[in-house]
């Protein structure tokens, strides 16, 4: 029998919601203290706008539930779930208010799009928006690619840890519990983040010519949007601006490091490098990689679309790259990209289709989801081919020995499934708006797999009714369905529970 | 030496004048052109050591009609990489940005689809340029409103988080 949430219940949510939402206006005291500096007066007070409602939301739920709750699993769920939904909203607030967005679906969309980390936009005259709100698009990436959630969960000890954990889409722990890993990934970013300042900035000082603040606004909004895989850019040809081989290498690095699990970071960190040789999701990674960067390049050859090795190499690796780690960085214009058909478009969609890693800041399928499945499809065609009886071994190595029992094999090809459900929805909400196959399946998996590269279809003026499609397979690709499965059942319980 | 450059190119070759949006567009059909474009320039000027200033080039509506000064939204920005030689991008004024209206400049050059020799990147490379309307500031509204909603609704939320430290405090 279905139960109908009760005031203790929503009491739960609320407490747990509350505080994401004060960390989250403490993370919109930034773009303020930026505005205020540039002295960009407008992006100020909407930013002041923004943090208030974000306080009064906070400061309320966390009114209505003064004491620590007991958050179950279905609570956890649907605090996931609802802030994802809700912190963009709020989040929206500057976009709105700055004459770059036509209306309030599209600055939710770029909101949305920012802080899943897909990097789909919009927004209109890109050229001359106020740095701070640059900046804040890129934090969005930055929160959302990080996880709000465990940043509430650094901030705020609490009993609801685990399930908000898990319902942000993460997977093992690293370390022995809930909030030292969270610490651990934040410090990891930072990390990233420190180092990267330095080399892109240098690079962009030095190679690029820029002046050195300029070098470093570019440095941190590109190093926003590549660790955390997200796709924005501050200026509107994207990586293409820097006209530079050294910026795009130092670009895909950070890139690279984004699509990695903070398992394989924290292996690295502890000098563990049997890990990378033995990790089953990473060398499933390695793999999808490398075949899906060489359908590209074939296809890339085959349709003379560069003239030469280098041009091939460059522009062909680089994209490939920004697929498959889901960031969305692109050195070719969108029109062009959409003529990059047979293999090439193959070779880019499968990409984007199957992602980074599990518990990293990509989307997509997961390699984890991707080599488990074809270790299971082996292992049954292994039974098959050996003498009866014989015992087929299923181990498998991520992090530690572990089991693929039947269960698990079956969680991963429902996922995985979802994933290609997901995708396929997408790509016929655009059929029937009258977009090309091919052009359609593409934006759709981009949005799907929270990628962010386009062929033209999203942008200002895009239909309503595709654009809202394109929000909600964000949102269930970066939550990875449960936790909005989890919360349609809550509504479900709400209207139908006793 | 730009300008006996410039002299030699003209001599043998007519620029066509194209917009950015058809560079963009279909690049290859202009591969190797002396073209002519007329646009904003816009970001930064990327001084380099080889001495080339890299920038963008954009040839939207933006560009006549900003839109801090009431120009309609109209779709995203459409722009070009331009290699400008130093000597040519000495006096400009600064690049286009947040309250600024880029120099608006016509370009003569020739445009490289795929350049071998820059690893297949696409861009303009100026030979002469010509500046059309000098840069400007815009101006940008304030938000009255939002900012002393914004402070009220600061004032309600420490209300609210006082209330709320005094009710945890008492259980």
């Amino acid at each position: 029998m279905l139960l109908r949430p009760d005031v203790d219940d929503f009491r739960a949510i609320a407490f747990y919601l509350g505080r994401i939402f004060l960390v989250v206006a403490f993370a919109g005291v930034l773009p303020l203290l930026w505005a205020s500096l540039g002295r960009e007066w407008g992006p100020f007070a909407s930013f002041l706008l923004m943090i208030g409602v974000y306080a009064v939301a906070g400061t309320a739920m966390i009114r209505v539930a003064p004491r620590e709750q007991r958050l179950d699993w279905g609570h956890g769920m649907v605090v996931v779930a609802v802030t994802w939904l809700v912190v963009p909203a709020i989040g929206a607030i500057p976009f709105l208010l700055s004459d770059h967005w036509g209306g309030p679906l599209d600055a939710y969309f770029d909101a949305m799009s920012g802080l899943t980390t897909t990097g789909l936009s919009v927004v209109q005259d890109l050229d001359h928006l106020a740095p701070s709100l640059n900046f804040w698009r890129h934090l969005l990436h930055f929160l959302g690619g990080q996880g709000i959630v465990i940043a509430a969960l650094v901030l705020f000890a609490g009993g609801g840890a685990t399930t908000l954990y898990y319902g942000e889409a993460r997977d093992d722990l690293v370390l022995p519990s809930v909030r030292s890993t969270a610490r651990f990934i934040w410090s990891a970013a930072v990390v990233h983040l420190a180092v990267g300042l330095v080399v892109l900035g240098t690079i962009a000082w030095v190679v690029l010519g820029f002046d050195w603040k300029r070098s470093l606004f570019h440095a941190l909004m590109i190093l926003f949007a590549a660790f955390d895989t997200g796709g924005f850019s501050p200026q509107s040809t994207s990586i293409a601006y820097y006209h530079s081989a050294v910026f795009e290498l130092g670009v895909a690095v950070f890139m690279l490091a984004g699509a990695l699990s903070f398992g394989v970071h924290f292996a690295l960190w502890r000098g563990n490098r049997r890990e990378l040789f033995r990790n089953l999701e990473l060398r499933t990674i390695i793999a999808t990689f490398v075949v899906t960067m060489t359908i590209t390049m074939i296809g890339l050859a085959a349709y003379g679309v560069y003239g030469e090795l280098t041009g091939l190499t460059r522009q062909g690796f680089f994209q490939i790259l920004s697929a498959h780690s889901g960031t969305g960085f692109s050195t070719v214009p969108a029109a062009e990209l959409a003529r990059w058909g047979g293999l090439a478009f193959g070779g880019m969609a499968l990409a984007m289709a199957l992602g980074g890693m599990s518990s990293s800041t990509a989307g997509g399928v997961k390699a984890l989801r991707v080599g488990l499945t074809i270790r299971a499809i082996t292992d049954e065609i292994r039974a098959v081919l050996l003498p009866h009886g014989a015992v087929v071994d299923r181990t498998y190595f991520q992090y530690r020995p572990r089991r693929l029992t039947d269960g698990l094999a079956a969680t991963v090809m429902s996922s995985s499934l979802l994933y290609v459900a997901l995708y396929l929805v997408g790509a016929g909400a655009g059929i029937a708006y009258g977009y090309p196959l091919e052009a359609a399946l593409f934006e759709s998996i981009s949005a799907g797999a929270n990628v962010g590269l386009s062929v033209g279809i999203t942008g200002a003026g895009m239909p309503v009714g595709l654009q809202i499609v394109y929000l909600l397979q964000m949102w269930l690709g970066r939550l990875e369905f449960v936790a909005v499965f989890a919360f349609a059942g809550f509504l479900w319980s709400i209207v139908a529970g006793r | 030496m730009s300008l006996v450059l410039l002299a030699l190119v003209l001599a043998v070759s007519t620029p066509v004048p194209v917009s950015g949006a058809e560079l963009v567009a279909d690049g290859a059909a202009y591969d190797g052109e002396l073209v002519v474009v007329e646009g904003e320039l816009v970001g930064d000027y990327g001084r380099r050591g080889d001495g080339t200033v890299w920038t963008q080039l954009n040839d939207d509506p933006y560009v006549y009609e900003p839109v801090a000064e009431g120009g309609p939204l109209r779709g995203g920005n459409v722009g070009i990489g331009v290699r400008i030689p130093a000597e040519l991008a000495e006096d400009l004024d600064p690049p286009g940005g947040y309250r600024i209206r880029g120099p608006v400049v016509r370009l003569t050059g020739t445009w490289r689809y795929h350049d071998p020799a820059r690893g297949g990147e696409s861009y303009l490379d100026v030979v002469a340029l010509e500046v059309v309307e000098p840069g400007r500031t815009v101006p940008k509204p304030l938000h009255p409103v939002a900012l002393v909603v914004g402070v009220l609704l600061l004032v309600v939320a420490f209300g609210l988080w006082r209330s709320y430290v005094a009710e945890r405090d008492r259980l």
